[in-house]
């Protein structure tokens, strides 16, 4: 192909330890992805189109009881069970970013991704919703706006992956660690998201991933996740 | 060059780097912001391309800085500002959806006048008209006017503080109910005993090993939640040399922040400060611990009875405390809010005296911001002259009153002996429901201003606001408003705004610097405010030698169930009109667009209440019907509703939503004039009836399962 190849292979690194759940990470996801809102009959059947939610599970009987908080997003698998199953080839591999793409435009809704998709992480656009004037001036120019019948999720904010390779290519240099944040690791108030290069053996996400905290969601499904979550709850040898 | 220089071609001038000599002699620079042409666009607006703009959010009173993106003079997407000491380009959910405040469909478009009071239907008013009643009301007699302000430290309160004091009026009161659940007249009191100070203490949360949370909320809503939970990330992280933070937390339910806790301990509420008490005795047996206070009359026992804990495990933790190297007590709105609160802030206070982490990394300092917080006590003198008949023109700015305070302050009925309210709203709340003119203030995006930030900030901070887009509709600013009377000599809100700034000029030490005026505003345009460059809290000083409060923790009236109620991701109430805050959901609950009443499902289960049922919650001062939601970490003898929901007004998103526990509140205050909003009791009748509330736990995926 005649495209630039860019070397970097995304992740993800989320500290549980740290992570509040404040949910600062889900508006943020939101209002950068021009994520509609959907009111709250359709939330409550399950037609939220949260990109990003935040599991919240309790642990224990009262009064020992606590929560654990896991905030779940498309997982950008290696081996992604939604993308053999896509008639369409709308739910594609990136091999420049390696992550997964959805392609809005191809998708004809047949919600074969949804079903497939370990985490749950897909949304689909059963309606076409309203963001009445002049509500939508807000709408993000560098993020398409969906319609009713197109499959969403998380993209790892490739917008902003695009445009961090855009502004290193001009000063012509290399992308720098910290050049490409997504919207939630952006806001969170704690700094639980981490985000870059995994190929860096010393970015920032690389060396949080090698945390012997580490795991990956469902890993004994071999989908071979980019994101990595690190165990939180205790005081590991400190 | 002509008298008014339009902000492109400030901007313009000040890119050229000719600032201070061309600037010199012109008339005040960048006052304005124009509309032009389309061929015409100012260079910054280029097609394709995004501008940012650093500003201040002001959903909240915490200050943290913005940088707005815009694109094509549009307002696009809130991002922290990297540079800003409060929030270090962090930003929280309400900070997030500030453009659905300033793209919302429900705003008041230009100045309006209501028939009659209460009824929605409104009719336009000419500015000028409108500008004469503020003109009239201003030159009228002084002791009739009052001014009722939001929360915000800000160029308004200022600007506000200095017009009452010229005409001699009442100087402003700033309230609000993020205020009210913080118990912050009841801090800063709290502080003025123990330090001699009356201003807001800082609390160094990330220098700290080992913080012990009093009903401190401090990563939902406390004081400056952002500014806090950046601190809470830093202490939590284990680093080479630095051990990972632990925190204990006491309250009566397990919130978002004691979610977080390594320890939660479910206590009675209003018994945290009779705990701190017992702690500081077993402390004082301990090394490392010199008392300030007198423990001999505390009974430790009796204490850890009275709360609901078992006295080894405070004994446990006391000594968890006496291994701490930094420990860090904190004083939170939970515990402050009761008929004690003063005594128990006091107390928790008087740990961190005990312990010595005065203006230590780890310790408290105190602040430079001005407190200045109205008390329930103020705001019930207001409204005993506006029943009296003695207001007769009442200005309100940056709250909502009628939703905030408990209804039996009869705020509403006194309305009613004001002959004129004027309500400065950018949205139709309840509120402005009952004034006479609205006359809508620039939404925070649209309009200047600064703004002191309050406790979250290790250093003085003048965070700076500017507008980010043209002003969408007819709306004037306020303070150009008030300044229209003539009391005051600046002719108009950017020149009050840099008379302020004018006392930084040649200041060192600084973020920026300048020589002179304009070159000084240029940067603090640019870089979103003023500030310390380095950290300069002043320590405080241990004054104080008096006996600890061994007061029993005391619920008001009768009833089953204590009531906790707490400020959420709406803060005030104001966010609920943000549809991406309703549909955000709730941390602990998940539950969105809607409230609910969090009962402990082994106390629901002796009622026969289950998920989802509507009970009636009803205490001495009213009642409000409610959804039940089974939450396993609450105690079984206290029930709690969120703060922020049941609007009656505030545009489509907000109305009709849940219920305002502000309803069954008690005007009971404490020793320092706080509402002891955590005294209250309620009773909980089943309804038989059932309203499914949306939520995002047990329901992803699920389709049709309602």
């Amino acid at each position: 192909m005649a495209e630039e190849q860019y070397p970097e292979k995304w992740g993800m690194v989320i500290d549980q330890d740290i992570c509040t759940g404040c949910q600062a990470c889900v508006t943020a996801c939101s209002m950068e992805n021009n994520i509609p809102f959907t009111g709250e009959e359709e939330v409550a059947y399950g037609r939220g189109m949260h990109w990003l939610r935040i599991q919240r599970y309790w642990e224990g009987e009262y009064p020992e009881v606590s929560p654990t908080h896991t905030p779940m997003m498309c997982q950008q698998c290696g081996h992604a069970p939604c993308e053999p199953v896509c008639p369409v080839f709308a739910t594609v591999h990136s091999e420049s970013e390696s992550i997964n793409l959805q392609v809005y435009n191809r998708c004809i809704g047949t919600r074969y991704c949804a079903n497939n998709c370990p985490y749950i992480a897909r949304s689909f656009n059963w309606f076409d919703y309203e963001v009445p004037a002049p509500m939508n001036y807000y709408l993000n120019p560098s993020v398409t706006v969906r319609r009713r019948g197109v499959m969403e999720k998380c993209t790892f904010c490739v917008q902003r992956i695009y445009a961090g390779q855009e502004t290193a290519k001009k000063e012509g240099r290399a992308l720098r660690d910290g050049d490409v944040v997504p919207a939630c690791a952006q806001a969170c108030p704690v700094d639980a998201i981490i985000f870059g290069d995994l190929t860096d053996p010393n970015s920032r996400v690389s060396q949080a991933a090698r945390s012997e905290r580490g795991y990956t969601q469902l890993e004994e499904l071999g989908t071979a996740p980019r994101v990595t979550y690190l165990k939180g709850g205790g005081t590991y040898g400190g | 060059m002509s008298e008014i220089i339009s902000r492109r071609n400030f901007l313009k001038l000040a890119g050229l780097g000719a600032t201070a000599a061309v600037l010199t002699g012109c008339g005040p620079a960048a006052r304005y912001v124009t509309r032009n042409p389309y061929y015409d666009m100012p260079e910054y607006t280029q097609t394709g391309l995004s501008t940012y703009f650093a500003t201040t959010c002001r959903e909240c009173p915490a200050g943290c800085g913005l940088i707005m993106r815009t694109f094509e003079g549009r307002a696009i997407k809130a991002e922290g500002n990297p540079a800003h000491p409060v929030n270090g380009g962090k930003l929280c959910s309400r900070g997030l959806t500030g453009v659905q405040g300033l793209y919302n469909p429900d705003r008041f478009k230009s100045a309006v006048q209501r028939p009659q009071r209460g009824d929605p239907a409104v009719e336009p008013v000419e500015w000028d008209a409108a500008l004469q009643v503020v003109k009239d009301a201003l030159n009228g007699p002084a002791g009739e006017v009052a001014f009722l302000l939001g929360l915000n430290q800000d160029h308004l309160a200022d600007l506000v503080t200095q017009l009452a004091e010229t005409i001699g009026a009442p100087a402003p009161l700033r309230y609000g109910a993020l205020g009210m659940f913080e118990g912050r007249a009841t801090l800063v009191k709290a502080a003025e005993q123990v330090f001699g100070q009356a201003v807001f203490p800082y609390f160094d949360i990330a220098g700290a090993d080992l913080v012990v949370s009093f009903g401190a909320n401090f990563l939902e809503a406390w004081l400056s939640p952002v500014a806090y939970s950046r601190a809470y990330g830093r202490f939590r992280r284990a680093e080479p040399l630095k051990k990972r933070g632990y925190l204990v937390s006491f309250e009566a339910r397990r919130s978002l922040t004691s979610g977080s806790a390594d320890e939660w301990y479910p206590v009675v509420p209003g018994s945290e400060g009779l705990l701190a008490a017992a702690l500081g005795k077993l402390l004082s047996e301990s090394s490392g611990f010199s008392a300030v206070m007198d423990y001999a009359a505390v009974d430790v026992q009796a204490a850890c009875a009275a709360a609901g804990i078992e006295p080894e495990k405070l004994e446990a933790l006391a000594q968890l405390i006496a291994r701490a190297e930094r420990p860090l007590f904190l004083p939170g709105g939970n515990a402050l809010g009761h008929a004690d609160g003063l005594a128990a802030a006091v107390n928790i206070l008087a740990l961190n005296a005990g312990r010595g982490n005065f203006g230590v990394p780890g310790g408290v300092y105190l602040t430079t911001s001005p407190a200045g917080t109205a008390t329930l006590t103020d705001l019930r003198g207001l409204v005993d002259r506006m029943r009296t008949g003695q207001v007769s023109t009442l200005f309100i700015h940056g709250c909502n009153p009628v939703f905030e305070l408990p209804p039996t302050l009869g705020f509403t009925q006194a309305l009613a002996n004001v002959k004129t309210v004027v309500s400065f709203a950018s949205f139709p709340d309840e509120t402005a429901l009952q004034a006479d003119y609205v006359l809508p203030d620039h939404t925070p995006l649209e309009g200047w201003g600064y703004q002191y930030t309050l406790a979250g900030v290790d250093r003085p901070v003048l965070s700076g606001a500017q507008p980010v887009v043209v002003p969408l509709y007819e709306t004037r600013a306020t303070a150009d408003m008030l300044l229209s009377a003539g009391k005051l000599p600046y002719k108009d809100e950017v020149e009050f705004i840099q008379s302020v700034l004018e006392d930084k000029v040649g200041q060192p030490d600084a973020n920026i610097s300048g020589t002179d005026l304009p070159s000084l505003w240029a940067k603090y345009l640019q870089a979103g405010g003023w500030w310390l460059a380095a950290p300069s809290l002043s320590a405080p000083e241990k004054n104080f030698a008096d006996g600890a409060s061994t007061a029993q923790p005391q619920a008001a009236g009768s009833g089953q169930f204590h009531l906790m109620t707490y400020p959420t991701l709406f803060g005030d109430g104001s966010g609920a009109n943000r549809p991406w805050l309703q549909e955000t959901p709730d941390p602990a609950t998940t539950v969105m667009w809607n409230s609910w009443v969090e009962i402990n499902p082994k106390t629901a289960e002796e009622l026969g209440l289950h998920d989802d049922d509507i009970v009636k919650v009803r205490s001495e001062a009213g009642e409000v019907e409610a959804v039940v939601y089974l939450y396993p970490a609450i105690r079984p003898d206290t029930v709690a509703i969120p703060f922020g929901q049941g609007h009656t007004a505030l545009g489509r998103w907000a109305e009709r939503r849940g219920c305002n526990p502000a309803e069954l509140l008690k005007v009971t205050m404490n020793e320092a004039g706080d509402l002891a909003f955590g005294d209250t009791l309620v009773t909980i009748t089943p309804t038989g009836k059932r309203r499914p509330i949306a939520r995002a736990e047990s329901r992803v995926g699920v389709y049709g399962d309602h």
